[in-house]
């Protein structure tokens, strides 16, 4: 009795020469960078690579600074995101609805998105300058002169979200927009048949349907929104002391200022525990309320 | 014989053609590496232009963003790459670069040329552990610019003689300094006082320098503003040091709103837009004042302010002078020139940094727009003619006279080199930032530095850093 070849076993043997070399390109640089953060390597002064176990990983998080930049990350990501979340899919629904002159508010909510965000942290440096800015003459209209957009650290907070929910909220209204236009139209004629409110339509029916989508995009904004330096190093430079200063500001300042490899590197994986944690937790929460209205 | 004959006649010819090339660098192809321009850069390229005329040699001019520099020069020559043969840094980085660069020649160490650079950059700046590695091509320290228009005024002079006692002029002494920034705050010729940079990132620490050296360099305790050159300590945090920072942080009230964000690209046209009376920078503000701004005519530039009390670390009390003692700091101190030891080019290349140092291409390079390039020799400070294009003689004659005369004080004050220079810099401008904005009190903001620097400079290793640090200050 003769065995006929198997296939299956051909094609892994076929695929597994293109997975080890993706998996190495993919994994090779993460293993370097976890032994790397496992020494203490300085480039400025060269100092030869030593093992020093965990003493990296307890000196972060022995730091203030670690700790606050997490604060500061998390505040302006969860502000922002939050609100670039509502008026995103505000917008998505007003553009959804042809309001007059709809094509070109979709083209001009869009335009902050496709500018750099270097770009916009100078736009913004100008236009939020305690004397000089426009945002300044608007408030001067009120009797608020020389409000320290950038130096006080509540203000600066608060310049650094708003800056982030102009910039990404027309990502927020393009996604939105495109699911708005997925949806079954079937359904909203059958509700408005029966007489069903606006409100009710949009509770029980569009928001239940984009719920799926709405969990991806703020997922996506999350964890870019993690990653905010570019804005953050020309407005502020992290300052006034630390108090605006990012996760990836304090990793590029160790990495790049102070040529601190090991440290570096250790930043970089507690970078992704936060992520991770962060993320994890949403997605929990997230598929608890797709459940609930499921 | 007709061979013989016509071989006879080509010698001479041949001859010629190697004196245009003198000396002849045919074939040879250098790589010189700065940061991007046209500041510095376009310096260079314009020098690499007669240097290629002279010597037939080619030279390849590659830019890197600043902050890639370090990073890329001392990789590729503690690896023996020899991808350079001409690097052009800042004064800061030298003792980390130190044991990678060749020597300078002999004969550029002698001669007319040579002397003619001005003796704090040649025997100090150019010089580490009693070798020369460097060349300076830019020199920088940090003046105080005002303006004449203001400070001529008959009106403001009185006002100011009825408020405070004495004439309105160039102020020699901080509180001299505050209490016109004061006046012309206060008064309608003038939007502001002056205007500093106080932003983290934005060279605020050099500011901060260059009030603590008035307050810290004495000259009984030679070399001990930021170490004890004995035991590598901290200074950071002495009386001299709060009293800078105190000071630093007064100057807020008498700078433009938001000062806290301005950096040294902000103050600059602060002073040359009209908008503050004075302000402190490197000579950069000076020509944009005089080129650019609405004060043309009116740029002056003094000596930065002195004290008459600087701290004694030794004795720890203050020491009182007769008059006050000017400590003019050398912020920054310059770019510099420098030949890699792994360079397969040495020699073509330490003529190709003769030639951009040189008197005639150095004189172009300063009064050409965007270079970057500021004087350092002596003869750039003595031609005055050479500087019509873009001052008045009286603006000349004070721009010039201010860097000279802070080169010539007896207690200048040379910027902080040290291995890890970022590392002691970065927490310094953090706790800085922190003090003046008043986050955390001054003394507590200098503890903190201080703790820090003791603990770098231990991770570093003290005996390696004290050597550093005495070879800096010219205490070997």
């Amino acid at each position: 009795m003769s065995h006929s070849p198997q296939p299956d076993r051909v094609k892994y043997a076929f695929i597994l020469p293109a997975f080890l070399l993706v998996l190495t390109i993919t994994l090779f640089p993460l293993i370097y960078a976890l032994v790397v953060s496992f020494q203490t390597i300085r480039i400025v002064p060269p100092i030869p690579p030593r093992f020093v176990g965990f003493d990296n990983y307890t000196e972060i998080l022995g730091s203030a600074r670690f700790w606050g930049s997490i604060q500061v990350t998390a505040v302006i990501v969860f502000i922002s995101v939050a609100l670039q979340y509502v008026l995103g899919f505000a917008l998505a629904l007003t553009l959804h609805h042809n309001v007059p002159g709809a094509s070109l508010y979709r083209v001009s909510f869009l335009l902050p998105m496709f500018l750099a965000p270097v770009s916009v942290a100078l736009i913004a440096r100008m236009l939020f300058h305690p004397v000089l800015g426009p945002v300044n003459e608007f408030f001067t209209l009120f009797g608020l002169e020389n409000l320290p957009f950038l130096t006080s650290p509540s203000f600066a907070i608060a310049t650094l979200i708003t800056v982030e929910v102009w910039q990404w909220t027309p990502f927020v209204v393009l996604l939105m927009l495109a699911g708005l236009q997925g949806l079954p139209s079937e359904v909203f004629e059958a509700a408005r048949v029966d007489n069903i409110s606006t409100w009710r339509r949009f509770r029980d029916l569009t928001f239940p349907m984009l719920l799926p989508l709405s969990v991806a995009v703020v997922f996506i904004r999350l964890i870019e929104g993690f990653k905010i330096i570019d804005t953050v190093f020309v407005l502020t430079g992290g300052g006034p002391g630390t108090s605006t200063e990012t996760l990836t500001l304090f990793a590029y300042n160790e990495g790049f200022k102070k040529f601190n490899i090991g440290m570096t590197s250790a930043l970089s994986f507690l970078f992704l525990i936060v992520v991770i944690l962060f993320g994890t937790l949403y997605l929990a929460a997230a598929q608890r309320m797709i459940r609930r209205y499921q | 014989m007709k061979n013989l004959l016509l071989a006879t006649a080509l010698v001479p010819i041949a001859s010629l053609a190697n004196a245009a090339c003198a000396p002849d660098y045919s074939g040879v192809t250098l790589t010189v590496s700065t940061q991007n321009g046209p500041f510095i850069a376009s310096a260079l390229k314009t020098a690499a232009d007669s240097w290629e005329q002279k010597t037939c040699g080619t030279v390849e001019i590659v830019e890197f963003p600043f902050s890639e520099l370090y990073p890329k020069f001392l990789t590729a020559m503690s690896q023996q790459t020899g991808d350079f043969d001409v690097i052009g840094f800042i004064p800061a980085w030298v003792p980390d670069f130190a044991p990678f660069l060749s020597v300078m020649p002999e004969e550029m160490q002698q001669g007319e040329d040579w002397q003619d650079i001005h003796p704090v950059y040649r025997e100090r700046l150019m010089s580490w552990g009693g070798e020369i590695k460097s060349a300076t091509m830019d020199g920088d320290m940090h003046m105080l610019n005002y303006r004449a228009d203001l400070f001529e005024d008959e009106a403001n002079k009185a006002a100011f003689k009825e408020q405070y006692g004495y004439e309105l002029a160039a102020p020699v002494t901080w509180d001299q300094y505050y209490d016109i920034a004061e006046f012309f705050t206060g008064s309608d010729a003038v939007d502001y006082g002056t205007a500093e940079a106080y932003r983290r990132g934005g060279q605020q620490f050099w500011y901060f320098f260059s009030h603590a050296a008035s307050y810290t360099n004495n000259p009984n305790t030679p070399g001990a503003m930021f170490f004890d050159p004995e035991t590598m300590d901290a200074q950071i945090n002495n009386p001299g040091w709060l009293r800078a920072l105190e000071d630093y942080k007064r100057g807020l009230e008498f700078n433009p709103p938001g000062a806290l964000n301005n950096g040294s690209g902000d103050v600059r046209p602060l002073y040359a837009g009209g908008t503050v009376a004075m302000n402190i920078d490197w000579a950069d503000s000076g020509v944009l004042g005089a080129t650019e701004g609405a004060i043309a005519g009116n740029v002056r530039t003094a000596v930065l302010p002195g004290s008459t009390e600087i701290w004694n670390s030794e004795t720890e009390s203050w020491d009182t002078f007769d008059t006050p003692v000017a400590s003019p700091f050398l912020a920054f101190g310059g770019w510099q020139l420098a030949v890699p030891g792994d360079s397969e080019n040495q020699e073509a290349a330490w003529s190709f940094v003769a030639e951009v140092t040189s008197p005639e291409v150095s004189g172009q390079a300063i009064v050409t727009a965007n270079t970057g390039v500021n004087p350092y020799r002596l003869s750039h400070y003595e031609n005055l003619d050479n500087w019509s294009a873009i001052f008045t003689p009286e603006e000349a004659k004070s721009y010039l006279g201010a860097q000279r005369g802070s080169l010539d004080a007896e207690n200048v004050a040379l910027d902080l080199r040290l291995p890890g220079f970022f590392s002691y810099t970065e927490v310094l401008e953090i706790e800085l930032s922190k003090a003046i904005a008043g986050q955390v009190e001054p003394q507590e903001a200098l503890d903190a530095i201080a703790a820090e620097w003791d603990k770098l400079t231990d991770e570093f290793g003290r005996d390696n850093q004290l050597a550093a640090y005495r070879a800096a200050m010219g205490l070997e």
